[in-house]
């Protein structure tokens, strides 16, 4: 046992216990009683009385009581503790993981955050006198909740104020602050004590220990503990989503979700497709245990079983849907976890796309005619020669500040002509700050490429080659979509309201137009940029993520509606995007600009994160290669004994007016 | 001093001190006196002195001087020697009744000035009903009150105005006051004390003064029954009824029994001292009758006959 404020307990002490002795010498209210004499009273209280300054206490049962009863109290303001695991360390960082899976259900009805919030109170209640600590709150970014301080109401208070997010958690951002936050307190610390006590900052982690980034962390100083909350598993989700329209009938919708389960047991759920709120298709999906990812260490020497269902299904819909809404994919099956259990994403109505190429040699013509006239069956589909596009007058390339083309093809032209739009360069650059173009580079082959871009999905660049490329001078926020030896050969610039292909290679002299790359490569261009894609993968997001959305000309503001129908007006004027980053919950945002179309944005924000979805938490915790202390279960942390202090003073307050009355009543 | 009231009372009309019954009974009684005293008037005592009553005491030889008158002149007849004939002297009893009239009589249930002044009525009415001297004193610290020379039966309606209308206040200083009366009462007689004693200046004093006069002094000692059995509960502050002396007391059952056993040990003092010098003592509680008191407690003790 020791005291949590002992030296509240002994000024208290100092001051209450001499004052009472002093009222008990000094006052002690008494009735008023006229007698005959006080001659033999005198004499009786003489004899009990001797002259010893004390004697006057002593006997005096009351008294006793009362000090019995002021010790109790004091002890109990001492804050008497008992029963520590660990000892605390002067100065703590508490990081409290607040992402998706922190909002799981576990078995007692309370979700897993509000157990972590219990065992970072009780961390903070533990604390001696003097400790200091600071709260930090992470999903996918980090917030200070408190910053150093030895006040420990302020400390439980903003504990108490965490509020649970759908975000994916990073560990980064909030050990990088934790860390700077502590050197800045230990830089201020004029104490030589404090600062020195500052290099063993510990750093206490409340979480279910499912962190993306736990393994690319290393903690650069102090001790770092981990609390594993939580202990639900049960738990099936959605982890990945699409929807697509048909290109060539755009009237199809088809919607691919992958559903997981990540519980011990096998499930069998309902899958349900409806679009505004209207149920549209429900399958059934049945799906086996997940293995090696729950809490049980796998289990080598035990043979797969072949047989046994996957944990994971892909599911397709398929429906006619001309117009927009939005659609809601829903996993019919409680779980610990509900948040993804649903998803949601806004799809607009099929749409003409409007593509313009520029290019003067007949070759490129006539393969670029065929591919978007023939292949995709572009109506809208403009031809201009390098020239033409030059002298157009600006109605003809623009509408209302924007490119009229949802696609601008350009084939060898330099041009400075960029309304805000998409733009793709084959042998030509856009006349921008920070793009140039220098010697060529020949005799070299594609090196390496983005398979995974959007732009390159499905696009085999194995066989592609050219024989000179142009070397670029790109901007740093540039992407390399492909890269040569020395150069890159293809990238991908995004400014606000443009968005530029660059491709260094002439088209006539690479065998790519030769190739069905080429076609593909168009296809996603089409979808990527020019939002042939049925969402915009603008509108797909993750919790957390800022949502940049352009500005129609002429709109001052913007309200954006959240999934809990709270609303937000956002002053855009002069702007060209306009940015909202409290997207922490799951759901649809919409945004209304007050422009005269009232321009209407949907955005979308859904887990797809099998990391989240995993939610038993883990056994041993990693950040980087270290392991990390972990304490699970009950937290356990400082029983404190002043109510009992306080039930032994009332007890002896009974105690002494049971032994009054019997007294006085001779 | 009090005035005698225009129209005096019947010798045994009813007083609110002394009921008609009892001043019958008291009729019968008479106050003892364990000494002759000698006095200047006659009355209806047998004096030392021998006297001119109508009792033959005895003979003595003549002396020259002696009143011729009183030689028996058979004797000389017949002996033809000069007799004196002597006969008893009857003479009256001085009766005092010393009452306290301190402000600490007045407390207590029944109240012990109430009884001491009933006791006092009492005494002398005994006194008057026997032609004795009665002599009222009331003191406090000084003698307040005094009313010397009542003799006979009539003389009760006096004696009750007196007792009725003196008013008990002031401190008690029985030293003092037995002083005070010793001085101014020269002839001996009987002296009765009525008084709680509890007195800050002590008791012992005021009985030298008495017994310096040779006086027959008797004792009554009054306490009421809240001063035997004190009623007090809880942390008090005592207040002394006559001088405002502070006691600051919680009561507990030690308090007490050591508060019962003071007052034991102070009344056994004031009976040893009185006891040691001839002094009757008498302790009476106020809850007792004091009819009792009087027709048998005092009669028993040898005060009245």
């Amino acid at each position: 046992m020791r005291f949590l404020s002992l030296s509240t307990g002994l000024i208290v002490a100092a001051i209450a216990i001499p004052a009472l002795l002093l009222l008990y010498f000094l006052k002690l209210r008494r009735r008023e009683r006229v007698v005959s004499s006080t001659l033999l009273w005198k004499r009786a209280v003489q004899d009990l009385q001797v002259n010893a300054p004390f004697q006057k206490l002593r006997k005096n049962l009351l008294l006793f009581l009362q000090l019995l009863i002021l010790a109790a109290a004091i002890f109990g303001l001492a804050n008497p503790v008992a029963n520590f695991i660990k000892k605390p360390q002067r100065n703590v960082v508490i990081l409290i993981d607040r992402s998706g899976s922190m909002k799981t259900v576990e078995p007692d009805g309370r979700i897993r955050l509000e157990h972590a919030k219990d065992g970072a109170m009780d961390l903070a209640d533990s604390l001696p006198n003097g400790s200091r600590a600071m709260v930090l709150s992470f999903a996918d970014r980090a917030e200070v909740a408190c910053s150093f301080t030895d006040d420990k109401r302020r400390i439980k208070r903003r504990i108490e104020e965490v509020e649970p997010t759908d975000g994916p958690s990073k560990l980064g951002e909030a050990l990088q602050l934790a860390v700077a936050y502590s050197a800045n307190f230990a830089a201020g610390a004029v104490d030589k004590a404090v600062r020195g006590s500052m290099d063993t900052a510990e750093i206490d982690l409340f979480s279910d220990g499912r962190i993306k980034d736990a393994d690319d962390q290393f903690v650069t100083r102090g001790k770092m503990t981990f609390y594993r909350v939580g202990a639900a598993s049960d738990n099936a989700g959605l982890v990945a989503f699409d929807v697509r329209r048909d290109i060539e009938r755009p009237g199809e919708v088809s919607i691919f979700v992958q559903v997981a389960n990540f519980g011990p047991e096998q499930i069998t759920s309902d899958v349900s497709l409806s679009l505004d709120r209207k149920m549209v298709s429900v399958q059934s999906v049945t799906l086996g245990p997940a293995m090696g990812t729950t809490t049980r260490p796998a289990d080598l020497s035990r043979p797969v079983d072949m047989t046994a269902l996957p944990s994971s299904r892909n599911v397709i819909f398929k429906m006619a849907h001309t117009a927009g809404g939005i659609i809601r994919v829903k996993l019919h099956r409680p779980d610990a976890w509900p948040t993804d259990n649903v998803v949601t994403a806004p799809i607009d109505p099929p749409r003409e796309i409007r593509v313009l190429v520029v290019s003067s040699r007949s070759a490129i013509r006539y393969f670029l005619n065929r591919a978007f006239k023939v292949a995709f069956q572009i109506e809208d589909f403009t031809m201009m020669t390098p020239a033409e596009y030059e002298e157009a007058g600006d109605s003809a390339l623009s509408i209302e500040g924007r490119s009229a083309f949802d696609l601008v093809i350009l084939d060898k032209h330099d041009t400075k002509r960029l309304w805000p739009g998409n733009y793709v360069f084959f042998g030509g650059i856009p006349v921008i700050d920070g793009v140039a173009r220098s010697d060529d580079v020949d005799d070299q082959v594609f090196v390496s490429w983005r398979e995974s871009h959007p732009l390159l999905r499905h696009v085999t660049l194995d066989n592609i080659f050219a024989i000179k490329w142009s070397r670029l001078t790109l901007p740093k926020h540039a992407l390399k979509l492909i890269e040569g030896e020395s150069s890159a050969v293809m990238a991908l610039i995004t400014d606000p309201g443009h968005r530029y292909v660059i491709s260094a290679f002439d088209l006539m002299e690479s065998n790519f137009i030769k190739n069905p790359a080429s076609l593909i490569f168009l296809q996603n261009a089409m979808m990527y940029l020019a939002g042939g894609d049925l969402t915009h993968a603008d509108r797909l997001i993750t919790p957390g993520d800022t949502l940049a959305i352009p500005v129609p000309p002429g709109a001052e503001s913007v309200r954006i509606t959240r999934p809990d129908d709270s609303v937000e007006d956002i002053d855009v004027a002069d702007r060209t995007t306009a940015t909202f980053a409290r997207t922490g919950d799951c759901g649809i945002y919409k945004a209304v600009f007050n422009d005269a179309d009232k321009t209407t944005e949907t955005y979308a924000a859904n887990v797809l994160d099998p990391t989240e979805s995993l939610i038993a938490p883990n056994e041993r915790f990693t950040v980087g290669a270290e392991d990390v202390q972990t304490v699970s279960g009950e937290i356990k942390t400082n029983e404190p004994l002043w109510p009992y202090a306080v039930a032994a003073a009332m007890f002896v307050l009974l105690l002494e007016w049971w032994i009054y009355n019997k007294r006085v009543m001779v | 001093m009090p005035e005698i009231p225009a129209t005096q009372p019947k010798d045994n009309e009813p007083s609110t001190l002394l009921d008609a019954d009892f001043m019958t009974r008291l009729e019968q009684l008479q106050i003892v006196s364990r000494k002759i005293h000698a006095s200047r008037q006659r009355g209806e005592r047998r004096s030392r002195r021998k006297g001119e009553s109508a009792e033959f005491a005895d003979y003595r030889n003549y002396v020259v001087g002696d009143d011729l008158r009183h030689v028996d002149w058979n004797i000389y007849a017949r002996l033809d020697r000069l007799f004196l004939k002597l006969f008893l002297e009857e003479e009256d009893l001085n009766v005092s009744l010393l009452i306290d009239v301190s402000r600490s009589m007045e407390s207590g249930d029944p109240s012990k000035a109430l009884y001491a002044r009933r006791v006092a009525a009492a005494m002398a009415y005994i006194g008057l009903c026997n032609y004795d001297r009665v002599t009222l004193c009331a003191y406090s610290d000084r003698i307040v009150g005094y009313r010397q020379g009542l003799r006979s039966r009539r003389m009760m309606a006096q004696v009750v105005a007196f007792l009725e209308e003196i008013p008990s206040e002031g401190r008690s200083h029985f030293a003092a006051a037995a002083k005070q009366f010793a001085m101014r009462q020269r002839q001996k007689g009987v002296v009765l004390v009525l008084s709680d004693f509890l007195d800050k200046g002590g008791f012992e004093d005021g009985f030298r003064y008495l017994l310096g006069r040779k006086m027959d002094v008797y004792a009554l000692h009054i306490l009421s029954p809240q001063e035997i059995e004190p009623d007090l509960t809880g942390d008090l502050r005592l207040v002394d009824v006559e001088d405002d002396d502070v006691a600051e007391i919680t009561v507990s059952k030690l308090l007490l029994d050591k508060y019962k056993a003071n007052l034991q040990a102070y009344c056994e003092s004031i009976r040893g001292y009185c006891s040691q010098r001839g002094v009757s003592y008498y302790l009476a509680i106020t809850k007792h009758p004091f009819e009792t008191l009087v027709l048998n407690y005092l009669r028993q003790r040898g005060l009245v006959r």
